[in-house]
């Protein structure tokens, strides 16, 4: 694979994020079920790095999470090493422990919400922001619903991947 | 993992770590000033929020024309009926004015004459997260925004205050975010506290007005308005209602659940003041 083929294909998984970061930018925040608006930019590396494996779900981590970090307000930069450790994580579990399939995907994308919305009440508590059954309340309805939206972006990112995925040529 | 090791994964993850200092480093030293990268960042990103927030509108348009005109017609009908009220409450304000004089007095504050200089501004995106509550402005800087001016709706509601501020855009920690804090004042009986976010009650669309004075009478519907305390932020913008007062779970002191009047979830336009001068 030329470097041209590479960044051709990059391009195009970039492509795919773009619809991805509108709709969980400016679209369903608009139209929040209960109060809450899903996260799919987690869901978006777990689909890349259960696809293409631990190196290439790394660095889509790292360029997701510098997105999601200058993008949008109040970040204080540890999405970046966050996601791109993630993307790691992920790959690595799909192709020694889990598989490039659909339920391998949903398990990744359960691990890596669980582990944001952990740590964001972790954070709450440390900084006494609320008692944790007030911040429970954000986070299980934005586990649920963010989970929810799994088949979606695993369907868009598996058709990337069937066109320019792995070693295929664009 | 192997092809993690043979191409070098752990440089990446290095990489990842140093951006992520960078970007902390950043937003720690620039403070309610967007980091260079952020703002080049949401600089170029403005134009597409825009489209996407206008479209949206449209479309949100579009379809309360096709599936609510009954509503609409109703609506318009009750809008009749409030300007006529609002006609006559016009013409006892001048009895209210002076009263406000006399009450002002009261509360020993210093009398104040202030000169808003508006600019006004679309919201082009709501809260991206669920653990706190901003909109994103299409003006910034260059409109002459800075971070902490407070942001109010077109009836003179305080909406929130700028946080973070970039070239053409910027970011407002609405009245619900958990890192609210000012002076508010209930206007019926001038009891005074603090108001804050509370991250239970954001989740609901409210906020508190806390450490209210141990006398203080407050029923539900009080209209809450900024004191203005510190000269921070001006006095008098319409914060929300009193919907209920409670204890606080350490006995100590008590506080009011506040409904704000701003409707946060629907806001499209807002006006940011840029300027307030307090004159003695």
């Amino acid at each position: 694979m030329t470097r041209r083929d590479l960044i051709h294909k990059w391009l195009i998984y970039a492509l795919g994020l773009l619809p991805v970061w509108v709709l969980d930018a400016y679209i369903l925040p608009r139209y929040p079920i209960g109060g809450i608006s899903p996260m799919l930019l987690p869901l978006a590396v777990a689909a890349v790095a259960v696809l293409e494996g631990a190196y290439a779900g790394t660095g889509f981590g790292l360029g997701v999470g510098l997105w999601w970090e200058l993008t949008y307000p109040g970040g204080f930069g540890g999405l970046v090493f966050g996601m791109a450790l993630a993307g790691m994580i992920m790959g690595a579990v799909s192709q020694y422990a889990l598989s490039q399939s659909f339920p391998g995907c949903l398990i990744c994308s359960a691990g890596v919400l669980g582990a944001l919305d952990g740590l964001r009440v972790a954070q709450g508590l440390l900084v006494h922001t609320a008692q944790l059954p007030a911040l429970l309340q954000v986070a299980v309805p934005e586990f649920l619903y963010s989970l929810i939206w799994t088949p979606l972006i695993w369907l868009l990112f598996r058709a990337v991947y069937h066109r320019v995925g792995g070693t295929k040529l664009a | 993992m192997k092809d993690f090791l043979r191409k070098n994964g752990i440089l990446l993850l290095v990489i990842a770590l140093l951006l992520s200092i960078l970007i902390g480093v950043g937003s720690a030293f620039f403070g309610g000033n967007a980091d260079p990268l952020s703002n080049v960042a949401n600089t170029v990103t403005a134009p597409v929020r825009s489209v996407i927030s206008t479209v949206a509108d449209w479309a949100e348009g579009v379809y309360t024309y096709v599936f609510h005109y009954g509503e609409l017609q109703e609506e318009l009908d009750s809008l009749r009926t409030q300007v006529a009220q609002l006609e006559d409450e016009v013409r006892q304000g001048q009895e209210a004015s002076r009263e406000n004089e006399q009450l002002r007095s009261l509360l020993d504050l210093q009398e104040k004459r202030r000169d808003f200089v508006f600019e006004s501004a679309k919201v082009t995106a709501r809260s991206t997260v669920n653990w706190e509550s901003t909109l994103t402005l299409s003006k910034g800087s260059s409109a002459g925004i800075e971070a902490g001016d407070c942001v109010i709706t077109e009836t003179g509601v305080l909406v929130g205050v700028v946080s973070q501020v970039g070239y053409n855009w910027s970011t407002v920690s609405t009245i619900i975010n958990t890192d609210t804090e000012m002076g508010g004042i209930v206007s019926r009986t001038y009891s005074a506290g603090v108001l804050e976010g509370d991250f239970a009650l954001m989740t609901q669309g409210k906020l508190k007005l806390n450490y209210l004075p141990e006398g203080a009478q407050l029923v539900s519907g009080d209209e809450v308005v900024t004191s203005g305390k510190g000269d921070v932020f001006p006095s008098g913008l319409v914060v929300g209602q009193v919907e209920g007062v409670f204890t606080d779970p350490s006995g100590q002191s008590r506080y009011a659940v506040v409904n704000p009047s701003a409707k946060l979830d629907s806001l499209v336009e807002v006006f940011v003041i840029k300027d307030f001068e307090i004159v003695e």
